[in-house]
């Protein structure tokens, strides 16, 4: 089945483009949960967050109510910020808009019924009263897209670019919530505050890739931040770790047409990941180990979009 | 006169059960089937684009609920009549571009085609398959005051619009179900798979499986969601002009992930002089350079042929009743508009004299634009265009102001709230032809929404409807 190079690129982008949104939602989530459970009396920023998500923003640290509805807004609603929720989930359906001819019609209709959802409802989920439902909103949208394209489309390289797509932007994903975590531990050291309640942290954090019950089955031991970290990056049969990322992106490689030169960077990413060995109770060994990662699968994504994008013709 | 309403305010036969079951939901149920296939819209993504404040914008479909409906065996004499008008303006044009018969039999005026904007001499000589030219059209169609219907234009380049007809179907089989259930309407999903067998039979000879590409100028053009849709329909491969290259082999082939693949016939929706920046407007960046030397060597099937336009010119409307009669010895089945050409000074001077009560058309234009309707046009605007017939008089048609038909359609109230009340409407029909023809059952009626307003574009604020063909005996009434 032919695909066009350009529509090559344009499907890889509107499965990251989506899977941002959904993970961007998540980390979110995640740090909303960090904050809220937070037992002790040292409020939590919001900044990091938008560091974290890969973009910058200016607060002014003194104010720190008016800091989060900063923060939230330039992360979801704000659609100057392309790595906003809205200017995510606004990009999948422009490029799955210009796609049509190679994606099922249903797959379609998710992604642009969300798109106006998001659109109508962005701003006002910035508040704390209807974050919670907007944001699971955009995750639940971006599975079931996945439940579509898993039952209904064809095993060709329209779906192979997509997979790509959808799992580069989860292993760094998954990195990204590592960050989150890092980054509380680095402000509860700047504190002085010894981190209580260490395992309702980490089980935020797998809850936030939807990875607890499947962690607490595979690990008889009680939940240590090592175990967890060991298990986002390592455990390959669990379908969100950055191992089973690396290794369904491969799967998807080796099918489709000449992928020597991705296999090749593929194999360094690979090797980055085997490299980190973070410590999960140091801020700082855990915030470089996943800045590094992070620099490993960008030079993938380059991989994929010199091979397969436009630009190569 | 009313589509659906007699003179004596009784609902038609054939849209009998339609009123009777409008009638029994009464407005308020009626306004909420609307606003639930106004929600299909837009969950479908059934968009157009608009070109407005430097930007395109993506908007919703114009969709009003109820219908227009025709008896089927009007319908069935419609279709022979297109059948026949494409028939004989493809001999026109294959006629045109060889022999040029009709012109030493001295039926069509030589000065006419050395005038003709649309005439391409770069196709002079090529034998396309089934000696068809214009292989997808839409001609418009109104219905006067005199219950005729007549043919007011024909769009031979890339009309657009059929998409519509079957995205409207598909939302208006939701709205009525309870009526697709009870009546025989005529189904109009047909009309892609028929598409994929005229595009399949234009592939160069000898081959089975070919590769169908649409090509569109790109995701900002007004018409992409209907390039996009077709090429969903027919598992083509949707392309813009950079996707294409033509080797030095004279073929036409793809760049994909996989290397260059060869293309077999192109239903190209780009208007000839950006088609080919070899042959035609060099500074072209949305056509393919060297299609013209593909397709001339019958490596690849376009469609339509570059150069069909050259029949779709208001001024050769006016000689479709004798082409019809010199290539196929017949009368005209369905009758034109009578049209006065302005080139020929008698004909000139009535329109002079009857301005204000003629519609006067740029003979080159589409989508509405340049249209000035007599009666209702102001005095400069009348002067202005009667300066602009001096000054190019081969450029201009006039025609009597007919009085479209109207259907029951939806609107605003004056204060709040809907009302049912009657709106002028056309009807755009699809006609396929290759070596047989296909006529969409109805088309896309395109209904003008401010009262008494004839203009029924939608770049132009018009709106559309459904169109049933239905079939059965309807003169005792519905069964």
């Amino acid at each position: 089945m032919a695909l066009l190079a350009r529509v090559a690129e344009r499907l890889y982008w509107a499965a990251r483009y989506i899977e941002r949104a959904e993970d961007t939602s998540r980390i979110i989530r995640a740090y909303h949960d960090l904050v809220v459970d937070f037992p002790g009396t040292v409020m939590l920023r919001w900044e990091p967050l938008a560091a974290i998500a890969g973009s910058s923003i200016a607060v002014d640290p003194t104010i720190d109510a008016s800091g989060e509805m900063t923060v939230l807004r330039f992360l979801i609603a704000d659609r100057r910020n392309a790595g906003s929720v809205a200017s995510c989930v606004a990009a999948a359906r422009e490029n799955l808009r210009t796609t049509r001819e190679v994606i099922p019609r249903e797959a379609w209709q998710v992604v642009n019924s969300l798109s106006h959802a998001v659109d109508s409802s962005a701003e006002s989920a910035v508040g704390r009263q209807s974050r919670d439902r907007f944001l699971s909103r955009v995750v639940d949208d971006s599975r079931r897209l996945d439940g579509i394209l898993d039952s209904t489309m064809t095993r060709a390289n329209p779906y192979r670019l997509f997979r790509l797509g959808r799992l580069i932007e989860r292993a760094d994903m998954t990195t990204r919530v590592l960050g989150v975590r890092a980054a509380a531990l680095l402000q509860l050291q700047a504190a002085g505050v010894e981190p209580l309640s260490d395992e309702v942290q980490w089980m935020g954090v797998l809850r936030s890739v939807s990875a607890l019950q499947m962690y607490q089955r595979a690990t008889k031991a009680p939940i240590t931040g090592e175990a967890v970290v060991r298990y986002l990056l390592f455990y390959a049969s669990f379908p969100r770790s950055v191992q089973s990322c690396l290794d369904e992106v491969r799967s998807a490689l080796v099918a489709l047409p000449s992928p020597q030169d991705v296999l090749a960077v593929l194999d360094e990413t690979q090797e980055a990941l085997d490299a980190a060995q973070p410590l999960a109770s140091d801020g700082h060994a855990l915030d470089d180990a996943m800045d590094l990662l992070q620099l490993a699968i960008a030079d993938l994504d380059h991989a994929v979009h010199a091979r397969f994008g436009v630009a190569e013709h | 006169m009313d589509e659906l309403i007699g003179d004596d305010g009784a609902p038609r036969p054939v849209a009998a059960a339609l009123m009777q079951l409008i009638d029994s939901l009464g407005t308020e149920t009626l306004v909420e089937r609307q606003q639930v296939a106004e929600l299909d819209i837009l969950t479908m993504g059934i968009t157009f684009t608009v070109y407005s404040d430097g930007q395109n914008i993506d908007r919703a479909w114009p969709f009003d609920i109820i219908p227009r409906v025709i008896p089927g065996d009007e319908w069935d004499r419609v279709t022979a009549g297109l059948a026949q008008r494409l028939r004989a303006l493809n001999m026109f044009i294959d006629d045109l571009y060889n022999d040029q018969r009709v012109i030493a039999d001295g039926v069509f005026p030589p000065d006419l085609l050395e005038a003709s904007v649309n005439f391409r001499p770069q196709c002079r000589g090529v034998h396309p398959k089934h000696g068809v030219w214009a292989h997808i059209s839409g001609s418009d169609l109104v219905r006067d005051d005199d219950g005729v219907m007549y043919v007011l234009e024909d769009n031979l380049r890339v009309p657009s619009g059929v998409s519509y007809v079957l995205e409207n179907r598909a939302v208006a089989k939701r709205a009525f179900a309870e009526l697709f259930a009870r009546q025989q309407i005529r189904p109009v999903d047909g009309y892609t798979h028929e598409l994929k067998k005229l595009l399949i039979s234009l592939a160069p000879d000898g081959i089975s499986d070919p590769q169908l590409a649409v090509l569109t100028p790109g995701i900002y053009n007004s018409a992409y969601f209907e390039h996009s849709f077709l090429a969903q329909r027919m598992g083509a491969e949707l392309v813009e002009g950079a996707d294409l290259v033509v080797e030095s082999d004279d073929c036409v082939y793809m760049r994909t992930i996989a290397g260059l693949e060869r293309v077999h016939v192109v239903y190209r929706r780009i208007d000839d002089l950006f088609l080919d920046p070899e042959v035609f407007r060099p500074d072209s960046t949305l056509g393919v350079a060297g299609l013209m030397r593909a397709w001339k060597a019958g490596n690849v099937g376009l469609a339509n042929a570059p150069g069909a336009g050259v029949a779709d010119d208001k001024v050769v409307y006016a000689w479709v009743p004798d082409l019809i009669r010199y290539y196929l010895g017949e009368d005209q089945l369905i009758p034109n508009v009578p049209t006065y050409r302005t080139m020929y000074p008698d004909e000139r001077q009535f329109v002079i004299d009857n301005i204000g009560d003629l519609v006067v058309k740029p003979a080159n234009e589409s989508g509405g634009y340049g249209i000035v309707i007599g009666d209702r046009a102001s005095r400069e605007q009348l002067d202005g265009v009667l300066a602009a017939i001096e000054a190019d008089p081969r450029n201009w048609v006039a025609q009597p102001i007919l009085s479209l038909s109207t259907v029951p359609t939806l609107v605003p109230c004056d204060g709040h709230g809907f009302e049912v009340e009657p709106r002028h409407v056309d009807l755009r029909p699809f006609v396929l032809t290759g070596a047989g023809s296909y006529v969409t059952p109805g088309g896309l009626t395109r209904v003008a929404l401010p009262k008494g307003s004839l203009v029924v574009n939608s770049s132009q604020g018009g709106g559309s409807k459904d169109t049933w063909v239905i079939d059965g005996v309807f003169d005792d009434g519905y069964r």
